[in-house]
């Protein structure tokens, strides 16, 4: 598959997806601006002198890359953030999968989640290959997580069926009081 | 405030009690160390929900022994077959790899252990004993020197961590700015929040860590589809134990070489943001400079290995030294124990050695513990944990992103902070992907709060006068010396570009004139 061009070349030192960050920077900073423009100086005051600064610093940044443009340096391809272009299509997947993960988690509960997002995460970068190791891997990552995290260390994780079923097992043992 | 040495005892007694947390992390952190991409700053993340639930004292033992550990473990990688584990171990290979393609796996693993271990606890017991007079000297910063301090360190994390300086302030400032999020202290008033009621208690810094670490750093080692070559699997399995023995000898003979190595990663350590990698390199190049045999540099020369397997190890209690006594992380991980101790609410700062001094003492302590029992593991490791670098990243991937996202869960219970993690985790993305600093961004995230802390407390004392800021002398010191900080990189870069502009017209000139003589 062909790759879109690569920023990391000799001549092409700056493309447009190192403006990302300071775009959003100065996006951010003049918003923040906004909530606080009727506010008392105490809650301006270091946001103004940071956020001044952050501006400053974002406009050097665009000088300089306008300037690269001009000698034929500087592109706004965004590369960069995409390439290598051969795992696009895993990597969406994968966060499609985690946003999907996050959603699903306070319904079905940690162990049941984590046991699918982890199955269909490997599956999906193994390429289908190796399942039952895959499956088998994922089940004892989940339970094992949950034996250490929830029973052992007794932290809040998001409750599902088995873990609502399971509940009343682990006070009866005493390993929770 | 004196100096009080009875301390040290009770500290190191203490510490050893709890070998067994330490033995487990260290292991893990061999582990960890020696897989490129999961970090020890990844695995406290991934371990997160179980470091809050340790209490702070053993919370911090645990992460200060994890850390010391997988500095070494990186070693393991970077010697074999060419790749560093993390990029405090990118000086290892230049003559860790030679080594080990001339069969000599086994010996450069021993001499990079043996260096690590004594560089390291060499360096936790000078800071140690160092430490108080420090402590000493930051009573003497007020809010107003504190202003600058933390600007000090933001902008030494930006310029000297990033590859690109002025890319390192703009995620500094970002995250300074990101850090501002919430309601103000005194009136409430909700600030850059977008309308979220969880975020009026400012951004909650584990979801902060998980996106900018865990998560960013997941979708990125997606490019590797596996870490290892066959190469280096091999080498270890043809490993004897005579050569181990003999790697460790010839560590000893320059003992020297290690000790002076391991206090230049040390004084590295303690600058925030200067890392292990810089140390690193900056004692490969002076072991270089002042060898009788600098021509044997880079073709696996012993003491091209020693050099910054030492000062990268020196790095760690360095690290320790800006954490705990004025509260500015030096690094990736510093900013995570950090977080850490503040989930405990241990307030970090000079108090903390005078209220807490077992906890202050027993962090540096933990450390050089943790490197002696290091040093009994020098053996079995440089035959068989090595072998660990052989996961597939196609199992680690999945791991990190559910267990750090639940990790995020964890302290208020909230769905919306995993969500949050995940808005970290594509600013961490575009920044690692395009040279903006994600340490330099989250240390801002931490920092910011403190900052505007010290701001309204400085204009509250003189009555809202900015010019307040330029009032104390020590204050004004620290002004210059930030500017002079900022504007060197800048005057040299330009020098440099200079001097090759110069040499490329000199190179045109000359080659025109030979063309003419034709």
């Amino acid at each position: 598959m062909a790759e879109l061009p690569n920023t990391d070349g000799p001549k092409k030192k700056s493309t447009g997806a190192d403006l990302i960050i300071p775009v959003a920077a100065i996006a951010f900073t003049l918003y923040y601006f906004s909530t606080i423009w009727n506010s008392p100086w105490s809650a301006q005051v270091s946001a103004f002198f940071v956020g001044g600064v952050l501006m400053v610093l974002c406009a050097i940044y665009f000088v300089i890359f306008a300037m690269q443009r001009k000698n034929g340096e500087a592109d706004f391809s965004l590369g960069k953030v995409i390439n290598p272009v051969s795992v696009i299509p895993k990597r969406i997947l994968l966060f499609v999968l985690t946003l999907a993960y996050i959603f699903v988690i306070d319904w079905f509960g940690f162990i049941i989640t984590t046991f699918t997002f982890l199955s269909l995460g490997m599956l999906l970068l193994s390429e289908g290959k190796n399942k039952k190791l895959i499956l088998s891997l994922s089940a004892t990552l989940a339970i094992g997580g949950y034996l250490l995290f929830v029973v052992a260390f007794q932290r809040r994780f998001p409750d599902g069926p088995i873990e609502k079923w399971l509940k009343p097992f682990w006070y009866s043992t005493g390993i929770w009081q | 405030m004196e100096v009080d040495f009875s301390v040290y005892g009770p500290a190191f007694l203490n510490t050893f009690q709890y070998w067994y947390v330490i033995l487990p992390a260290v292991i893990l952190g061999y582990v960890v160390g020696a897989i490129p991409g999961f970090s020890a700053a990844n695995t406290i993340i991934v371990l997160l929900p179980a470091t809050l639930a340790m209490g702070p004292e053993i919370g911090m033992i645990f992460m200060v022994a994890l850390y010391a550990s997988s500095r070494m473990g990186a070693g393991i990688p970077a010697i074999l077959v060419n790749i560093p584990g993390t990029a405090g171990a990118a000086a290892t290979p230049l003559d860790g790899y030679p080594m080990s393609q001339q069969g000599k796996g086994p010996q450069a693993l021993a001499i990079s252990f043996t260096s690590s271990c004594i560089g390291g606890l060499l360096t936790s017991i000078v800071v140690l004993f160092v430490i108080q007079y420090v402590v000493m000297a930051v009573y003497v910063l007020h809010s107003v020197e504190m202003i600058v301090v933390m600007l000090f360190g933001i902008s030494l994390i930006g310029t000297i961590a990033a590859k690109e300086k002025l890319k390192g302030l703009i995620a500094g400032f970002f995250g300074l700015m990101i850090g501002a999020i919430g309601a103000d202290h005194v009136y409430a008033t909700p600030r850059g929040t977008f309308g979220f009621l969880e975020l009026y208690d400012k951004i909650p810094l584990i979801p902060a860590l998980v996106g900018l670490f865990a998560i960013s750093e997941a979708f990125i080692l997606i490019e590797r589809g596996s870490i290892m070559t066959k190469e280096g699997q091999q080498v270890m399995r043809d490993a004897k134990w005579s050569e181990v023995f003999e790697g460790v000898r010839t560590t000893f003979k320059r003992i020297w070489h290690v000790l002076w190595t391991s206090i230049i990663g040390l004084v590295i350590g303690v600058v925030p943001g200067a890392g292990a990698a810089i140390a690193a390199f900056v004692a490969y190049q002076q072991s270089q400079t002042y060898s009788k045999t600098p021509e044997l540099y880079g073709t696996g020369h012993i003491e091209g290995l020693i050099a910054p397997e030492s000062a990268n190890n020196g790095v760690t209690a360095g690290t320790l030294v800006p954490l705990l006594v004025i509260g500015i992380p030096g690094g990736a991980t510093a900013a995570i124990m950090l977080v850490v101790l503040t989930y405990h609410g241990v307030t970090v700062g000079p108090d903390l050695f005078i209220d807490k001094p077992n906890f202050a003492y027993g962090a540096f302590a933990a450390m050089a513990v943790t490197y002696i029992i290091m040093i009994f593991t020098i053996f079995p490791l440089a035959r068989y944990m090595s072998r660990v670098t052989m996961v597939p990243t196609m199992y680690i991937i999945p791991l990190i992103i559910s267990f750090t996202l639940v990790g995020s869960f964890v302290p208020r219970a909230y769905l919306f902070d995993m969500y949050l993690a995940i808005a970290f985790g594509v600013i961490g993305y575009i920044a690692r992907k395009t040279g903006y600093h994600v340490a330099a961004i989250l240390i801002g995230v931490i920092l910011g709060p403190l900052l505007e802390q010290y701001f309204v407390r400085a204009l509250k004392i003189s009555q809202g006068d900015i010019m307040v800021i330029f009032s104390s002398n020590l204050g004004n010191a620290l002004w210059v010396g930030l500017l002079i900080s900022l504007l060197i990189p800048i005057w040299k870069e330009w020098q440099k570009k200079r001097s090759a502009q110069k040499t490329a017209l000199e190179k045109g000139e000359e080659a025109e004139r030979g063309g003419t003589t034709e």
